[in-house]
């Protein structure tokens, strides 16, 4: 092989590289998603201008979101200047697909964290309009709304306000008529104020509906208590999981106790409640009974179930009679049931923040809230007022029931970690693969916990 | 059982290969009626599933049959879901996926197998490497390129890069173009044949197992593909089947209506299991092919 062969041959590698390396670096350049929303964000655009836009508002592709595009031809006869797209994405697709918008440049206008992500990681990636000064100009009001003070502060960081809520979805308990009346069985109380309702009478009245047989079919148990995501449960006895700063400190918690005395004993309690008791399933049982749905109280083998109140939309389905009650007492006097609160955002790279916020006042209206009920399919508001429709809207279920329950539980509620705390798709994930053979009965909550404090911590630092 | 025991009693008596090999093959062939059954058994929960009313779905234990026949859940699923044009967008996508993905990617393989030049095996090495990249590391700036093309909601993004060939699908057909022998091309020559004749005329209809392999493939790679059109479609009547039936499950509030996920589920296998039937002739016939000299 002669010199200048070689010499064209090394050339060609060398470019062939370079090819490879600038194909490569498009995607490790470094630009992350919030860095090219705050580049392209334009916000001096005016409102009140004749000027023809469009908004996107970017949601979750099933029915009990997408009901917005009904209202859209109101709201639309109401600002002829304003024409609303929405986007959608599925559930699973929802995160990766908006940032790819947002890297894109085609950021959507109007959105919520109804991803994995919640609003701490949102907020931290820069990714949200501040709506301080468009509230102030167009002299917004929460109570014009019926959106109670305590629901605006969750999105509300340093007086700064990021988010509008929207949906309010609380802890609820949720029973099985049926499985009661059986038993002969009172029913729990629908009222918080009802000390009487604890977590000991609880499992008192579980033991009396659980029947363990060989017969799968058969078997079938008190109480299934889910109450919130993994990391949040201790607080419900009362043990507090991440320091107090992590409110004031944009979502980062200084310290995490995932290891201290407290916490691992209110964990014990609730695994107490399948291995010592064994008046709730395990995690294999529930799978499978319940199958991809994961709730065995929908297959009617649980009689008294501590969830979310999405349960309740599904409620006209289910094959037996169903009533809400009040979580009962855990030993904390504060904390009683975990509020989802979920809110609409504006994203930087909105070109119309203005006409986004037109927008969302128009979905907080009354009159259109209540009609979301009906459209999603009992999707809870957060407007006081249209609550009351919201109350009314389950068969077989007293209204009156409904309404103590809801306002009891904002009364006695905590707003959700998932919404708060940094990273915590991350933290979310973890907790479920550790816990995971402690719901099984390998492993000790003493040999875990230390490990999760760990990994927790490393999160956060991220 | 007593074929067995009968035919097992016979073996010591016996030295001649083809008892010997009875109980193995008795063992065997149940076996395989045993893993058959196993197999059969998901895609036979699917179509029973897909029958049974809301209410029976939820029930545990699962009914085996549905109790009462709800057959309006094929066309009810025609209502929720505009399945018809779900099922029309996905067709046309996954056509051309495989028209583009054969004619590119026969093409390419045709070069790489037969010619002989300077720095082949570099390409061919750096073609194998693009393989090795997931497709999120390449998401955004294919969606950047796309968006600044204005390809944003059209089948363009899904359908155009299967026109510029994938690597695994060359590197299957570069393996079975250098098989063929070299005797038919020198006749060919000889016959006055240009090289692009010359791979339509006797490499193709030569490859036609490898093709209908690759045709497969692409054909159940865009069939199934979910992120891509989730990422570049964003009109609803513009939606493939995939991103439809994905939406069924995307309630974190509701239970998902699994009867009519597995209709959904059911009409979605007929094209594949058609595509199969067709493929499946050209696999045999693909067989003769060896006799050549």
């Amino acid at each position: 092989m002669n010199k200048n062969t070689l010499r064209k041959r090394s050339a060609l590698l060398l470019a062939a590289l370079l090819t490879t390396t600038a194909a490569l670096s498009g995607c490790g350049g470094g630009k992350s998603a919030g860095n090219v929303a705050t580049g392209s964000g334009n916000t001096g655009n005016s409102g009140g201008s004749d000027e023809q836009v469009t908004i996107t508002h970017y949601t979750i592709d099933s029915e009990d979101r997408t009901f917005i595009e009904k209202l859209i031809p109101d709201f639309e006869k109401e600002h002829p200047n304003i024409k609303v797209k929405v986007e959608k994405a599925p559930y699973e697709q929802f995160d990766s697909k908006l940032q790819t918008l947002i890297a894109g440049g085609k950021s959507p206008d109007v959105t919520s964290h109804y991803g994995y992500g919640g609003f701490a990681e949102y907020y931290n990636k820069d990714m949200l309009l501040d709506l301080t000064d468009l509230i102030t100009e167009d002299g917004f009001k929460a109570e014009d709304y019926h959106i109670p003070d305590n629901l605006m502060k969750i999105y509300t960081v340093n007086n700064h306000t990021y988010g509008i809520p929207v949906n309010m979805y609380v802890t609820l308990m949720l029973y099985n008529k049926d499985m009661f009346d059986a038993a002969k069985l009172s029913y729990p109380p629908s009222d918080y104020e009802d000390k009487s309702w604890t977590f000991e009478k609880m499992v008192e009245e579980a033991k009396k509906m659980t029947v363990v047989s060989d017969d799968i079919a058969k078997t079938q148990y008190g109480v299934d208590f889910t109450w919130a995501e993994r990391d949040m449960r201790p607080l419900y006895f009362g043990a507090e999981p991440y320091s107090e700063d992590t409110w004031t400190n944009g979502g980062v918690p200084s310290e995490t106790y995932f290891d201290s005395p407290e916490v691992i004993s209110a964990y014990q309690k609730l695994f107490d409640l399948v291995f010592k008791d064994k008046v709730s399933p395990t995690s294999e049982w529930s799978k499978s009974v319940a199958g991809q749905n994961g709730d065995p109280f929908v297959a009617g083998k649980i009689g008294m179930s501590i969830g979310g109140s999405w349960n309740l939309a599904g409620a006209n389905d289910f094959p037996f009679k169903i009533g809400v009650a009040a979580v009962p007492w855990g030993g904390n006097d504060k904390v009683r049931s975990t509020l989802y609160v979920d809110p609409l955002l504006i994203l930087k790279g909105s070109k119309h923040p203005k006409e986004a916020f037109e927008w969302i006042k128009f979905l907080m209206t009354t009159e259109v809230q209540e009609k979301s009920i009906e459209l999603s399919g009992g999707n809870p508001p957060v407007n006081t007022e249209a609550a009351e429709a919201y109350y009314k809207h389950f068969d077989g279920i007293d209204p009156a029931d409904v309404k103590k329950v809801y306002e009891g539980a904002v009364k006695y509620g905590y707003e959700s970690y998932n919404h708060l705390i940094t990273n915590y798709s991350q933290i979310n994930d973890m907790f479920i693969n550790e816990l995971q053979p402690v719901e099984t009965g390998h492993k000790t909550l003493e040999e875990v916990m230390p490990v999760i404090q760990n990994k927790v911590t490393e999160i956060i630092k991220r | 059982m007593s074929i067995v025991k009968a035919a097992s009693t016979r073996v010591p008596s016996s030295r001649s290969h083809r008892r010997k090999a009875d109980p193995v093959k008795i063992a065997s062939f149940t076996a395989l009626l045993v893993t058959t059954f196993l197999m059969l058994l998901p895609l036979f929960f699917m179509v029973s599933t897909s029958l049974k009313s809301k209410r029976e779905m939820l029930k545990f234990p699962p009914t085996f049959l549905p109790e009462s026949w709800a057959w309006s859940n094929y066309t009810e699923i025609f209502d929720k879901l505009q399945f018809g044009t779900l099922y029309k967008n996905s067709l046309i996508i996954g056509v051309l996926t495989v028209i583009g993905t054969l004619l590119s990617s026969a093409l390419v393989a045709y070069g790489f197998a037969r010619y002989r030049g300077r720095g082949n095996q570099l390409w061919f090495i750096l073609l194998l490497s693009t393989m090795m990249l997931p497709y999120p590391a390449i998401m955004i700036p294919q969606f950047v390129l796309f968006s600044k093309m204005q390809w944003i909601d059209t089948f363009l993004p899904l359908v155009v890069p299967a026109f510029f060939g994938s690597a695994y699908n060359i590197f299957l057909l570069r393996q079975f173009f250098s098989t063929l022998p070299e005797e038919l091309f020198d006749a060919g020559r000889i016959d006055g044949c240009g090289e692009l004749r010359m791979w339509r005329t006797i490499a193709l209809p030569l490859s036609a197992p490898a093709l209908a392999t690759v045709a497969i493939f692409a054909f159940i790679y865009s069939w199934n593909d979910l992120l891509t059109p989730v990422l570049y479609l964003s009109s609803s009547d513009k939606f493939t089947l995939p991103v439809g039936m994905a939406s069924l499950t995307s309630s974190r509030f509701r239970i998902p209506p699994w009867h009519l996920l597995m209709v959904a589920s059911v009409l979605a296998m007929v094209p594949i299991v058609t595509l199969f039937a067709i493929a499946q002739k050209q696999f045999v016939e693909g067989i003769v092919l060896t006799g050549i000299k």
